[in-house]
């Protein structure tokens, strides 16, 4: 069991500002078109200048893209060093909520499990802290409740910030998270347990809002899903429901829970490239929803209609996943929702097939 | 800490014409390099570009690997206009090869369909090298015309072999042409394998592969007893890019070789 603390608001911006001298520190900043619509928190890199926000809900960027990047060297070509990763930059990510780390353990199972580990996303893994926080308020798209995630954390950060009264509830979740603690003692102030009971009945009463949000939604479940997707392969709903698809791949890259990448090649002294290096391998975000996703040489290609590549999403989403880790690859985070422009709803897409295939048994 | 993204460098030592468009290439690793019949391997152009392949040479010679590419795309056409001795990088060896000590005191039954004799070259290879442990092997090799038949001097030396019984077919034939015409799927009547006491391996183009599996299952073969290589966009050979899923399989990690009684249930598995 990790320790438990309390800071206030004026100690936790020392805190970051304290970070930014050892490490690279990013926490999310609030922006918003006008007023009438909902605020957005993005990342920024946090200076000794700024001061800290704590975004109510998840951020627009996902997780992963402090761990992969759209766009990244992996090796070079016959480099004389031998199979070696760069030790990369300390970096400290605020603003963190539950969904993104519910979708981040399927990340991990990608990069860290399976026949080798990806050394260069464990380096990033282990030379970052996530400092999590739990959900005030919640956005229209969020439904993490309907995959039995819950709107605060519970595992899978460092240190997890409770808003309470004039500060936050800190819970340490990790030996990296003990250690910062210990680096920063006369920050943080022992816990009461009057706050404790303040942190519980703010996320029950949490908790509560979302569950009245959500209920008039009738989403599909968490158990039903795998069963729903699998039924469902002959739907209707795949191609109903891509007629809008502008094939922008918008909903894979911002998405915390899929890790498809394509290895590319950097060419020497490439134009439009700084002179010089050598030539390198590149790793690229892919999109499954992309034409040439699946196309092998010669030009065969098993997801050629629009239809089949939504299918192959799903079924990697909810049938795959729930194969191989036990868990369907959606958080509820509502990214997806929020960036199609043709409207593809992924909670309207489950609907549909449920009902479909309700009609049909 | 390992970096499973980097290349090892190999030279370009040879290229074979096989056909009008199927070389062989011959490439020698500088550091240590050995795989399994079946395992692939992810082979680049720096630079310009990688694509996955199966060794077509005997893994037990370690000092070269023999890779024969069919010109179908962008990569394996700038391979075809490679000259010698350039440096090729190579990623690998991936996936899980043929499982051979199922195979020992067995019939073994090898059907490959044009390019696809490539890695069941690399098999025979090894089957050879251990003949006595497996009751007989019985090739049943289809090429589009006898222009398009690889390793052309190999397979009658083969044929001469102990055990080993081989048959080669063409769509179409030509004037000087000997052998059987009829696709493959003719040639596989009256096999001599007894089919409760065998394991049949494919690889060639999908269609083949379909209909010859078809054939396969008629004939009473066991789907634990077919084995055939998956065609898939595989791009990383690890299980982590995501290209080549399978059902709830990646075709690179957990193939490119499966049982057809793995496959049972997964649709469009030759889509």
């Amino acid at each position: 069991m990790y320790s438990i603390y309390f800071i206030e608001s004026s100690k936790l911006n020392q805190l970051a500002q304290d970070l930014t001298k050892t490490h690279r520190v990013f926490a999310p900043v609030e922006k918003r078109a006008n007023f009438t619509c909902e605020a957005d928190f993005s990342y920024k890199k946090f200076s000794l200048s700024s001061t800290l926000d704590f975004n109510p809900y998840r951020a627009v960027e996902p997780l992963k893209s402090f761990f992969t990047y759209p766009h990244e060297k992996v090796a070079d070509y016959f480099s004389a060093e031998k199979n070696v990763v760069d030790i990369p930059q300390e970096t400290v990510v605020f603003g963190v909520k539950s969904c993104d780390i519910a979708g981040h353990k399927i990340q991990d199972f990608v990069f860290l499990e399976g026949v080798e580990v990806d050394a260069l996303y464990r380096a990033k893994r282990e030379h970052t802290l996530i400092i999590s926080g739990d959900c005030i308020d919640f956005k229209q798209v969020c439904h993490c409740l309907a995959w039995e995630i819950l709107p605060y954390p519970t595992w899978g950060f460092d240190l997890n910030l409770s808003p309470l009264n004039e500060g936050f509830v800190a819970e340490v979740g990790s030996r990296k998270g003990e250690e910062l603690i210990a680096q920063h003692k006369s920050l943080f102030v022992p816990i009461r347990d009057a706050q404790i009971a303040g942190r519980r009945a703010k996320r029950e009463s949490l908790v509560d809002r979302l569950k009245r949000h959500l209920l008039p939604q009738n989403l599909v479940t968490k158990d039903s899903v795998q069963k729903l997707v699998q039924q469902g392969y002959n739907a209707k709903t795949w191609k109903e429901f891509m007629l809008t698809c502008v094939e922008c791949g918008g909903c894979n890259f911002i998405c915390d829970t899929c890790h498809c990448f394509l290895l590319e090649e950097k060419k020497q002294n490439q134009p439009g490239l700084p002179a010089g290096g050598q030539n390198a391998k590149l790793r690229l975000w892919d999109a499954c929803l992309y034409a040439n996703y699946a196309r092998v040489a010669g030009g065969a290609n098993p997801n050629k209609l629009r239809a089949q590549r939504l299918r192959f999403r799903f079924t990697k989403k909810f049938d795959f996943f729930v194969s191989n880790l036990g868990i369907p690859a959606c958080c509820g985070c509502g990214r997806c929702i929020e960036v199609c422009p043709g409207k593809i709803d992924i909670r309207e897409v489950l609907k549909s097939l449920a009902e479909e295939t309700k009609e049909k048994t | 800490m390992k970096n499973i993204y980097r290349p090892i460098e190999g030279i370009l030592e040879e290229i074979i014409t096989e056909t009008s468009n199927i070389k062989t290439f011959v490439i020698r690793s500088k550091e240590d390099f050995s795989f399994r019949a079946g395992q692939f391997i992810e082979l680049s152009i720096p630079g310009i570009g990688e694509a996955p392949f199966t060794p077509s040479s005997d893994p037990n010679v370690k000092e070269k690997i023999d890779v024969t590419v069919m010109k179908a795309g962008r990569v394996t056409s700038l391979l075809h206009s490679a000259q010698k001795n350039i440096s090729l990088g190579i990623r690998g060896p991936y996936g899980k090869g043929y499982p051979l000590e199922k195979f020992f005191g067995k019939d073994v039954l090898i059907i490959g369909g044009g390019v696809g004799l490539a890695p069941l070259r690399s098999l025979l290879f090894s089957l050879f090298a251990q003949i006595d442990k497996y009751n007989k092997v019985v090739l049943r090799y289809g090429a589009r015309s006898p222009a398009d038949i690889v390793y052309k001097q190999a397979i009658p030396e083969w044929a001469k072999l102990n055990k080993v019984d081989i048959m080669t077919t063409v769509d179409v034939g030509s004037p000087d042409w000997q052998g059987n015409v009829g696709l493959i799927t003719t040639v596989l009547n009256d096999l001599p394998v007894d089919v409760k006491n065998a394991v049949a391996i494919v690889c060639g183009p999908p269609i083949m592969m379909k209909f010859v599996n078809l054939k396969l299952l008629d004939l009473g073969f066991d789907p634990k007893d077919i084995y055939l290589s998956m065609e898939k966009n595989m791009s990383c050979g690890l299980g982590k890019c995501g290209h080549c899923r399978l059902g709830k399989y990646y075709t690179c990690k957990d193939g490119p070789v499966f049982t057809y009684a793995q496959l049972q249930g997964i649709n469009d598995i030759w889509d």
